[in-house]
């Protein structure tokens, strides 16, 4: 982002260069359902449907059919502490519908390496041999002896 | 002496098959059981009869309680009485899809062919210089002899489409043109046309219920966080869809056209109909609260209840844009049809005598003309079934036939006063004219009852109740009490965060009330003031919901 604002031109003012614009396309996964061919963005609030469609046209020469967008309500939550309700940001969301040719699906950003998968699935392994070792070390002075024996 | 009495009510209970009231019976219980141990046996002679055990699951009650719905709509005598009933489950009626004529969103022929289960079929030998194998000796003449007359006309459009703003008047001025012109050469030859009726821009509106889809986010959530619901929470699920058309003018007769294809359709179609599983809005539709409305262009009880021929503008193709490319365009072109076809037959049948959920026990045919002045593309529709909703699965669906051309070009363009290349693409238009309607053998009526209208019905106020309420049902006024809505503050601080507990709890939600599950005779009946009662006692005037 070049700028804190969009700079509003008046006539008179000297000519508006903008070298980097204010916009921003955020690719996100959809909430709902979409046929492979359409597109979710969440997008600055100031861009129109043109300029999404042009922003994907010009700058990365994605054929695009048609842009709808929508404005969707930030939620609300209590303020930590404090109690009273405040309410997040609003965000503009972007339909884009690609030829129908083109299939789209969103990558996985995160993949897992194999040792992870591995890791995971001796995860309640590992935990429970490790709760038995602690059993084991807390009880050193009274081996031998079961574990609902006590004074 | 006691005992007889008590018999004789014990009877009167059964007979009136009240199982609910068995006060009476538990207060005499010593001589009810060996009295009705005697009855059963003596009825059944020694064994005893059981109905038949039902699975009360979820899923299974309510496909039940569909299905006994549905076999009441079928069950009601009179056409109106069936359409307010399809309505009866809501006083606001249902959130549709809005399928306006004229709005289609890109790539949308795989789900217009999936709500209205059609297949699709292109003739793709009909060129414009030649309509192969329809031109007949009668069509050729009559174009000679139409041709000037054509021409004539074309130019007075063109001049008046120069002259005027608007884009559409033009062409249903020329439309309206052609008709008379062809009425009037074809009427010796086909006299069907005398008996025609032709309406000028009629109210057309179809109202279904198209099943299978994914279900919506909300729905999933909902069943998601109850415990007993969690296994149907991916259930596909129906969609109420309501088509607007538009068209510029219709021809109906009193007798059907005569079927294309087979009624049982499951042998002429040799590929699956593509199936659309998502919500329709991801398409960019939108979704309306309204009363489902089917009707056909005129009120239920004309004598021509018939298509024949219904003509609609296709201008808005202009305003689409041009990246969506010219394949793209044609599939709009057969969508705009199959719904203007189908949007026409279905409203047809329910004055018939079906219903979007009862299916036509006979193929009905239609024919459409989509055209801009310039270009024009000829369908014809066979519908085989107008059930679309997934309620019942043991209903093995009928397709419904769908045969169209491409977008064919009458003539080159108009300079200087004067036609340029003229084509002959008028005589596929003549045929359809030339289509006779003819008499069919099946009963064309058989879910209506002797009273087939509310007008055949003797007794005048439920006529008249009847009669008035289903006209301010298709009026689609605003209800009496306007609809409930939770204002943003509320949502914010009563519902997301309970902020506000001491304050009276005054509002539906606040209650546990759904005001959108009310039903369409939840509310008070008419006052009859003192002066106009005949019994003192009666202060409400009756109500005659079906």
């Amino acid at each position: 982002m070049s700028t804190r604002w969009y700079p509003i031109y008046q006539k008179g003012n000297p000519q508006l260069r903008v070298f980097l614009p204010n916009f921003w396309m955020k690719l996100v996964k959809p909430k709902f359902n979409q046929p492979p061919n359409i597109l979710q963005f969440h997008v600055s609030m100031e861009m129109t449907r043109i300029d999404v469609r042009n922003y994907l046209e010009k700058v990365y020469n994605i054929p695009v059919m048609d842009v709808r967008t929508r404005i969707e309500l930030g939620p609300t939550r209590p303020e930590n502490l404090k109690g009273y309700i405040v309410k997040d940001e609003d965000v503009k969301v972007a339909y884009v519908v690609l030829p129908r040719e083109i299939k789209f699906e969103f990558p996985n950003l995160f993949p897992k390496t194999e040792k992870e998968i591995i890791d995971e699935e001796t995860k309640a392994l590992k935990e429970v041999k490790a709760a038995y070792k602690k059993f084991e070390e807390r009880n050193q002075m009274r081996s031998r002896l079961p574990g609902w024996f006590s004074f | 002496m006691k005992k007889k009495k008590v018999a004789s009510k014990i009877m009167e209970l059964i007979n009136m098959n009240l199982h609910k009231n068995l006060s009476f019976i538990r207060n005499n219980i010593v001589f009810a059981r060996k009295f009705l141990r005697n009855f059963c046996q003596s009825r059944s002679g020694g064994a005893v009869t059981y109905p038949e055990i039902e699975d009360t699951s979820y899923l299974p009650t309510k496909q039940r309680e569909r299905k006994k719905w549905h076999e009441k709509i079928k069950s009601l005598s009179t056409v109106e009485e069936k359409l307010i009933e399809v309505n009866m489950p809501s006083y606001y009626g249902f959130r549709c899809v809005d399928l306006s004529e004229g709005v289609i969103p890109y790539d949308s022929l795989n789900f217009t062919q999936s709500i209205t289960r059609t297949y699709f079929i292109e003739e793709a030998d009909v060129q414009e210089e030649n309509p192969a194998g329809v031109s007949t000796k009668k069509t050729s003449q009559v174009f000679d002899k139409l041709k000037p007359l054509v021409i004539d006309s074309l130019i007075f459009h063109h001049e008046s489409r120069i002259a005027s703003e608007d884009d559409q008047e033009p062409v249903s001025s020329l439309v309206k043109n052609l008709n008379t012109l062809i009425m009037a050469h074809l009427a010796k030859d086909a006299p069907h046309l005398m008996e025609a009726e032709v309406d000028y821009h009629p109210r057309l509106e179809a109202y279904w219920v198209a099943g299978g889809m994914e279900p919506t986010y909300m729905t999933r959530k909902a069943k998601k966080n109850f415990a007993f619901m969690k296994e149907y929470a991916d259930l596909p699920e129906d969609r109420h869809i309501q088509y607007v058309g538009n068209p510029i003018l219709q021809l109906r007769h009193a007798e059907p056209l005569p079927p294309r294809s087979e009624f049982d359709t499951s042998k002429n179609v040799d590929q699956d109909i593509p199936f659309f599983k998502y919500d329709p809005r991801v398409l960019g539709l939108s979704l309306n609260r309204r009363h489902g409305i089917n009707i056909p262009g005129f009120w239920p009880g004309d004598p021509c209840e018939h298509s024949l021929i219904s003509y609609h503008l296709c201008n808005h193709l202009r305003d689409r844009p041009k990246v969506y490319g010219s394949e793209e365009h044609a599939e709009a072109l057969h969508c705009q049809a199959i719904l203007a076809s189908y949007g026409w037959l279905l409203p047809l049948a329910c004055y018939q005598g079906f219903s979007p959920f009862n299916d036509v026990t006979y193929p009905l045919l239609t024919q459409t003309v989509l055209t801009d002045g310039q270009f024009w593309s000829f369908y014809s529709y066979q519908m085989n079934s107008n059930k679309m909703n997934s309620v019942d699965d043991t209903h093995k669906p009928r397709h419904n036939m769908c045969w169209g051309t491409r977008s064919l070009k009458l003539f080159e363009g108009v300079e200087d006063g004067k036609v340029i290349g003229m084509y002959r693409v008028l005589e596929l238009l003549l045929n359809m004219y030339l289509n006779k309607p003819c008499k069919r053998d099946v009963e064309m009526k058989p879910y209506l009852g002797e009273q087939q209208h509310v007008a055949d019905i003797d007794d005048e106020e439920r006529r008249v109740w009847l009669e008035s309420r289903f006209k301010h049902l298709y009026s689609l006024r605003p209800r009496h009490r306007p609809m409930p809505e939770v204002y943003h503050w509320e949502k914010i601080y009563k519902i997301d965060h309970k902020t506000r507990l001491l304050e009276p709890k005054r509002r539906p939600f606040e209650l546990g009330v759904n005001p959108f599950k009310k039903r369409l005779d939840e509310h008070h009946p008419a006052y009859i003031p003192k002066a106009k009662r005949t019994n003192k006692k009666e202060k409400w005037e009756k109500t005659y919901y079906p």
